[in-house]
């Protein structure tokens, strides 16, 4: 679903996964049924965030069952909830300055997140943004000068975003840059200073520069979609840019851009099997701290020798678990950062610099016992045309592991891969005895480019074989009951899970499909209107509609429902803008029709992901019988 | 005997009544099964219809709710080479469709030369294409607007109507919401005589723009792809499914005012009108008075089984009963003879009893040789009284097993000429021999062994004429049993006579018995052999005599 150019709103996409897997957890001992409140519920605290003097410390929590900032000094214990919204979550604030915050907020499941700015003390609430209809994107919204967050909107048309930059104390809305038309991303400097634009004619991709914001954007260099080459800061040097690119190469690498001439200065890192994932920019210095890569698990390679003692001493303070550096003050003498494993959600710290002194925040979800979960293994196997495929097994605990019951997790996008890591979903499923498989199928990110784009047009084939080969291999070694396969998947996994019950009919014994589509030709229709620049990019990814329609009606289950036999959980959103509603509503009537069993439930108010604590906890509830219905003995 | 006659005859004509009973239920109930066989069979003509009804418009009903709203799933993508193959599958799979016509749709704010206008909002064929039947292996292309103002009026008159259609209800639809299964079926359908078309459904987004475009003047819109599709049906075509071929004899689809010829003769005739698109035609179903006749004995044989099975089983518990009435009553008469016989039998000693003590009351004095006289008869009468009370109570003990087994070694010559001695004592022309043979001793109870003795020589006797008053009484060993055959020159039994006379109160109506039998001593003998654990048998020849074999285990 994702192209590498949508890395934005993917990252928030997936921020809020994150979210939602983190305060999913709680333990289970030697088979205690934790319960599914435990693993699901709302995070207890989380998103901790410094203001930018260091002095207070903001985070959501639940209020009323929904996510809302609570602010604190750093030296006090006295607590102030500064936003009340008792419908949706909060999904994502920023300390604009060290007084006030800003937050984005949907209504009712309409999947349009509203800008909202509050006082740090709770005071003067307000929308900055009136019109309903237009859509909000932050460019920068942290550390802001003069007031000023800079956004991107659609206002003066549904499909392009310009950018603005809006004064949050006297509402005043100026126009930065126009976009041409396909602009699709922009980026300011540390000044807060429009410098960079990211352009797309659907399928080729445009970075524009300009040394200051008096100039006007000149084209730096075009690539074809299939690479990409994502701004990461500005060198301490003049127009001189790291980004994390494969332009020109199959694995992306970090390097180092001359924004004169557009090409490549240096490469300062990459790695032969993987792509740099990320890297650690700081602002203050200019510089970037480390790399990451994902092997089986997130490896970092530092640049920067500060970076490298602090989390040496990091390390030794908090042995055997990952570290991930979450947010900092402006000075970058005081971090939060985030400890997790695959069995633990963890806790968040904070760690001063100067007097290497670490405290805890918040445990993620202190009803997770670890002892309880279950080890996230990685595995590889050999698919049926020759290609290493990648993946995790989990195993539930208290069995010996033959035969075991199995869910296929298919994860979504499929521009995406799954990682070690702590998954909710993958633990409750191992604590009611399943072991769980999770596979990077072809179409997967993060083995480079050709591994990616071996899934192109190959959703309803490659991509599904690639599952279907781990699910035989699984067999082969004795693990698992080749009566009792499931398949679950959220959105694309979805779509493999319903793919799975249409096309290997004898391999699975249930399927679950989350937000699943079920039609390529409606997920091509789907594609909102301010998604249309990349259309042409889903016709080379998806398919043409037209030229590819027999492929299209092949792959598409919908039109092969008379091949379900197995029983079939389907939840959808009401409101999902990606998923036809009316068309999994056709679905489940023509399976019933035939006498199959369906599990059908729709969420009123929810779109594509139920974000609401209930509606999550009453999917997983449902999801739970529906596999226990099918999968146990 | 006279008082029980009457009893007997009551039960025959008992019996008679039931037969005659069961016999009019028997032919009600084939005549009521055979009436509800048929009125049942012409109820399933009228009915049964519906069921073929069914299965023949089923793929009609599949090709209308899955086949046509597939359509919708393509969001208008179909061109003419995906929309051939859609519809090349849909005449594959039903026979009924005759041709396709695929109009490859524009919806737009262009001004256009063909299609229809509404404001601003315009529907154009961007080209038809026709496909099926008698077309080649490409869709043909009926029209293009590359050649603009050539579309017939024939051919546009589905398109118009549809087109006309879609811009009334963009005029005023709600486009907060998906048009609703009503709002899809009168707009997105059209269902005439034998066709039926079809555009898809727009998205609730396409219809606020589509709203948009018309009511108010836009720049120039992009150019909305839609599918619409004409099938001309054909109802002669649909595969007609008998599924009761035992029913109807001939199934036809006629048009709807199809009304059967009166010369047809006596047809059994019923009809079902199709729905949708063959609204103008009928599924006729009949059958000659003759086909479903067989049908209905086809049905009744079974039934008509079952009722006389029924009712040969009733005739055999009647007979049953019958026969156990009349076994009934042979056992009364015996018991009423033996009454008969007892009380006769006691009569005799009694009254001699009662002459003799008149005769000693009624004489002053009595002689020496009177009085010896007197107590002699009255001491022989009560002998013969006191021997048939013990005979009856050792036969009732017997019965009831009450008696005991008292096993002694019995010498056989010894026992034999005793027993014999004493009963030769009065009957002195009464010619006894025995003859012992391989055996001298044996275990056994002398009181019953010589009670059947006893018996035996009784009855050999008795039923001997004075002139051949003779018994030989042979014993042998034979295996591991004793026998004793007592072998006489009497009378003789018939056959039939001998399969009951060890029967109790069974006995022969002759000269011989007319007193001083009550039919028990032979039933008495058998009784005794069983105690003893043997057997008794009789070989006779009537005139000639009976021999009497008794044989029990031997022990010793």
């Amino acid at each position: 679903m994702a192209s590498i150019q949508m890395i934005r709103i993917v990252k928030q996409f997936f921020f809020f996964s994150l979210f939602a897997g983190l305060f999913a957890c709680s333990g289970g001992g030697v088979v205690r049924q934790i319960p599914i409140e435990d693993f699901f519920k709302n995070p207890e605290k989380t998103a901790f965030k410094l203001s930018p003097d260091g002095q207070c410390i903001a985070y959501l929590q639940p209020y009323k069952n929904r996510l809302n900032i609570y602010v604190r000094k750093l030296d006090e214990e006295k607590v102030l909830r500064v936003s009340s919204g008792s419908d949706r979550n909060i999904s994502n604030f920023y300390w604009a300055n060290n007084q006030q915050i800003l937050y984005l907020k949907d209504n009712d499941g309409d999947e349009n997140r509203r800008l909202y700015a509050v006082n740090k003390d709770g005071t003067q609430t307000r929308l900055l943004i009136p019109e309903t209809k237009v859509r909000v994107r932050i460019i920068s919204a942290d550390a802001l000068q003069n007031n000023e967050v800079l956004l991107a909107l659609n206002k003066r048309d549904s499909t392009i975003f310009d950018a603005y930059r809006l004064n949050i104390v006297t509402g005043v809305l100026k126009l930065v840059a126009q976009n041409t038309g396909t602009i699709t991303d922009w980026m300011a400097d540390a000044k807060g200073q429009l410098r960079l634009a990211m352009s797309n004619d659907g399928v080729n991709e445009t970075i524009l520069y300009r040394t200051t914001e008096a100039q006007s954007f000149k084209t730096l260099f075009t690539t074809n979609f299939k690479s990409s080459v994502r701004p990461i800061g500005f060198c301490p040097e003049k127009d001189c840019l790291y980004a994390l690119s494969n332009r020109g190469r199959d694995k992306t690498a970090l390097v180092e851009i001359d924004c004169r001439t557009g090409k490549e200065i240096r490469v300062i890192f990459s790695t032969e099997n993987v792509d740099v994932s990320d890297a650690e920019y700081s602002t203050l210095h200019q510089k970037i701290r480390y790399a990451t890569y994902t092997t089986w698990k997130s490896q970092r390679v530092f640049l920067d020798e500060e970076s490298k003692r602090i989390f040496a001493d990091l390390s030794k303070k908090l042995p055997a678990t990952e570290i991930r550096l979450n947010s900092t003050n402006a000075t970058e003498d005081k971090w939060i950062i985030r400890t997790f494993t695959d069995k633990n959600p963890g806790a968040f710290y904070l760690y001063q610099v100067k007097t290497k002194k670490l405290s805890q925040l918040a445990v993620i979800n202190t009803a997770i016992k670890p002892i309880e979960l279950c080890a996230m293994k990685a595995v590889s196997y050999t698919a049926s045309d020759g290609q290493t495929l990648q993946g995790y097994l989990t195993l539930p605990k208290s069995n010996s592991p033959k035969n075991l019951p199995l869910v296929v997790l298919p994860h979504g996008g499929p521009g995406a891969r799954n990682t070690w890591t702590y998954n909710a979903e993958v633990q409750f499923l191992a604590n009611r005895g399943y072991a769980v498989f999770q596979v990077n199928y072809r179409g997967s990110t993060g083995y480079g480019k050709k591994f990616w784009t071996a899934g192109f047009k190959q959703w309803g084939k490659r991509s599904q074989h690639d599952i279907t080969d781990g699910v035989h291999w699984l067999i082969k070694q004795g693990i698992v009951d080749p009566k009792r396969v499931g398949i679950y998947g959220f959105s694309f996994g979805g779509y493999s899970a319903l793919w799975g019950l249409c096309f290997e009919p004898n391999l699975y014994a249930c399927g679950a499909s989350y937000s699943g589509l079920s039609n390529l030709f409606s997920y091509l229709k789907d594609i909102p209107p301010y998604y249309k620049p990349y259309r042409l990019m889903y016709e080379e990814m998806v398919g043409n509609p037209e030229a590819d329609a027999d492929y299209f009606r092949q792959v598409s289950p919908i039109f092969h429902t008379e091949n379900i036999v197995a029983p079939l959980l389907v939840a959808q959103g009401a409101r999902d803008s990606r998923v036809n509603s009316n068309e999994t509503e056709q679905l489940v009537k023509q399976l019933r029709k035939r006498g199959i069993s369906v599990t059908y439930l729709v969420k009123q108010k929810e779109g594509h992901l139920f974000r609401n604590e209930e509606n999550r906890l009453d999917f997983y509830r449902h999801l739970e019988v529906f596999l226990a219905k099918h999968l146990q003995n | 005997m006279e008082h029980s006659q009457p009893i007997y005859r009551k039960n025959l004509s008992l019996i008679i009544t039931f037969m005659v009973l069961i016999t009019i239920s028997f032919i009600v109930a084939i005549l009521l099964a055979y009436n509800f066989t048929k009125k049942y069979v012409e109820n399933e003509f009228a009915a049964d219809k519906i069921e073929v009804f069914e299965r023949t418009i089923q793929p009609y009903t599949n090709f209308f709710q899955q086949g046509i709203p597939e359509i919708s799933y393509y969001h208008g993508y179909l061109d003419s080479a995906s929309a051939d193959s859609y519809a090349r599958r849909l005449i594959a799979r039903y026979a009924f469709i005759e041709k396709v016509i695929f109009y490859d749709t524009e919806v737009s704010n262009w001004p256009i030369r063909d299609g229809i206008k509404a404001r601003y909002f315009s529907v154009q064929p961007k080209a038809i294409y026709q496909i099926g039947h008698g077309v080649g292996k490409k869709a043909s292309v009926i029209f293009t607007n590359k050649h603009p103002n050539t579309l017939s009026l024939k051919t546009a008159d589905e398109f118009n109507k549809m087109a006309i259609k879609l811009s009334k209800y963009v005029e005023s639809a709600d486009t907060t919401q998906s048009p609703s299964p009503d709002e899809t079926f009168a707009t997105f359908y059209s269902i005439d005589a034998n066709k039926i078309s079809y555009l898809n459904v727009p998205r609730k987004e396409e219809l606020a723009m589509f709203k948009k475009l018309m009511l108010s003047k836009q720049p120039k819109s992009p150019v909305f792809e839609k599918d619409m599709f004409t099938f001309y049906l054909n109802p002669k075509r649909l595969r007609l499914v008998n599924t009761r071929p035992e029913l109807y004899q001939q199934l036809k689809i006629v048009p709807l005012v199809f009304e059967p010829l009166s010369t047809e003769g006596e047809q059994l005739s019923t009809d079902i009108a199709l729905p949708g698109a063959f609204s103008g035609y009928k599924l006729y179903f009949s059958s000659s008075p003759a086909f479903l006749k067989t049908e209905i004995y086809h049905r009744f044989s079974p039934i008509s089984g079952a009722i006389l099975l029924i009712y040969a089983f009733l005739l055999l518990i009647a007979y049953l009963i019958y026969r156990n009435l009349l076994i009934n009553k042979q056992l009364f008469k015996l018991q009423y003879d033996f009454i008969n016989n007892l009380t006769h039998e006691f009569k005799t000693p009694l009254s001699v009893i009662k002459v003799a003590g008149n005769n000693i009351g009624n004489s002053s004095n009595l002689s020496h040789a009177d009085r010896k006289r007197y107590a002699t008869i009255l001491d022989q009468e009560a002998e013969k009284l006191n021997t048939l009370m013990n005979k009856l109570l050792s036969f009732t003990q017997l019965e009831n097993k009450s008696i005991t087994w008292k096993t002694e070694h019995i010498m056989l010559a010894d026992f034999c000429s005793a027993i014999t001695h004493a009963f030769l004592l009065d009957k002195p022309g009464f010619k006894l021999s025995i003859n012992i043979k391989g055996v001298a001793e044996i275990q056994s109870d002398p009181i019953l062994l010589s009670s059947i003795f006893n018996n035996l020589m009784d009855n050999a006797y008795k039923y001997s004429p004075p002139d051949r008053q003779e018994l030989a009484i042979g014993i042998k060993q034979q295996g591991d049993q004793v026998v004793f055959i007592f072998k006489d020159k009497g009378i003789g039994i018939t056959k039939a006579d001998s399969i009951h006379i060890f029967k109790k109160f069974y006995r022969i109506e002759n000269k011989y018995n007319q007193q001083g039998s009550v039919g028990l001593g032979l039933a008495f003998c058998k009784e005794l052999v069983n105690f003893m654990k043997g057997d008794i048998t009789v070989k006779s020849q009537p005139g000639k005599g009976s021999t009497f074999i008794v044989s029990i285990p031997y022990t010793h």
